[in-house]
């Protein structure tokens, strides 16, 4: 009984053994075939990605390009300036901040309900230009030059319309 | 010594006396305001480090005299001389500012805390840093009363009450 034992437990450990190589054989199959099919997927991939990529930046394109037209760049963010147009962009451009004082300044706009102040100079040069700085309520100073020449009479824009008061109604022109 | 007085009160006198008159609405309190704090600068012996703490010293006192007077029992039991506000106020705007009473009148009915950081942040051109250091209050704090007296500025002109 004790040797019958003994040789099951040979057979057994034989069959195991077979069992385990044919298992290794089987795996090695099925990793060689996974990986060819990965590589397959991989090239069709970047077959179709360039395409896919140059669709997504033209949208983003597309998007900056009509935003600016709407004038929602960070002028038109500010708060309590609203950008209605395209020539907004053009006329006004974002400058760095002197700190003018009232007593410098050619016109003063105080806007208390709305919570900002407005200050502006006109500017000696070949081309008309107005600076403007706007001071708000929490403590943010911004400053703009505005292109008199490409400012419409009709404008909507805070600014320009503050600029255009600068021209005609400023310390200067008195 | 006497061109140091004057050279003071030619450099600060139009403001302060614009300070004052936010808080005492009448020209003859506003300039025995003015003269009293004149008065203290000279009297004070004090050093002052520079320009920007004379300055702030000047417009903090002026407003401690005014808010004095107005506690004090002699003008509580006096009444004003009856002088129109377009009058009174015409010293109040610079030449090239865009007037208008309306808002002006409406920023002097707050009650003190509100109009004083509303008035030197929107009349007379100081920053947040620098009111709070007049006014001896956080930054934080005069950004909010900044925000609440405009909304109380509002409510006076829309529904005529603070």
């Amino acid at each position: 009984m004790g040797i019958q034992e003994v040789q099951s437990q040979s057979g057994a450990s034989a069959y195991q053994k077979r069992k385990k190589a044919g298992r290794a054989e089987g795996f090695q199959e099925s990793l060689l075939q996974n990986l060819k099919n990965r590589d397959q997927d991989k090239h069709s991939d970047t077959a179709v990605e360039p395409e896919a990529k140059q669709t997504v930046t033209g949208m983003q394109i597309g998007a900056k390009a009509k935003a600016e037209q709407a004038g929602m760049g960070r002028i038109g963010a500010a708060q309590g300036i609203r950008v209605n147009a395209a020539v907004a962009q053009k006329a006004m451009q974002a400058v760095e901040v002197r700190h003018m004082s009232y007593e410098d300044s050619d016109h003063v706009r105080i806007a208390v309900t709305e919570g900002y102040t407005l200050k502006g100079k006109r500017e000696n040069g070949a081309e008309p230009r107005v600076y403007v700085e706007a001071k708000y309520e929490d403590g943010r100073v911004e400053a703009y030059q505005v292109e008199m020449a490409r400012v419409s009479g009709q404008t909507g824009h805070v600014i320009e319309q503050f600029a255009l008061e600068t021209m005609k109604e400023g310390r200067a022109g008195i | 010594m006497e061109q140091k007085w004057s050279y003071l009160v030619d450099e600060y006198r139009s403001m302060l006396y614009r300070i004052a008159f936010s808080n005492m609405k009448n020209r003859a309190d506003a300039e025995d305001a003015v003269q009293e704090a004149f008065l203290r600068y000279m009297k004070d012996e004090k050093p002052i480090q520079n320009k920007e703490h004379e300055k702030a010293w000047l417009i903090r006192t002026t407003i401690h005299i005014c808010l004095d007077i107005l506690k004090s029992g002699w003008y509580q039991r006096t009444v004003p001389w009856n002088e129109s506000f377009e009058n009174a106020a015409k010293n109040i705007y610079l030449p090239y500012q865009v007037r208008d009473d309306e808002t002006l009148e409406a920023v002097l009915r707050l009650p003190v805390h509100y109009r004083n950081p509303i008035y030197l942040f929107y009349y007379e051109d100081y920053s947040i840093h620098e009111i709070a250091g007049i006014l001896n209050e956080k930054e934080g704090t005069i950004k909010t009363r900044l925000r609440r007296g405009r909304e109380e500025v509002k409510k006076i002109l829309t529904e005529g009450r603070p």
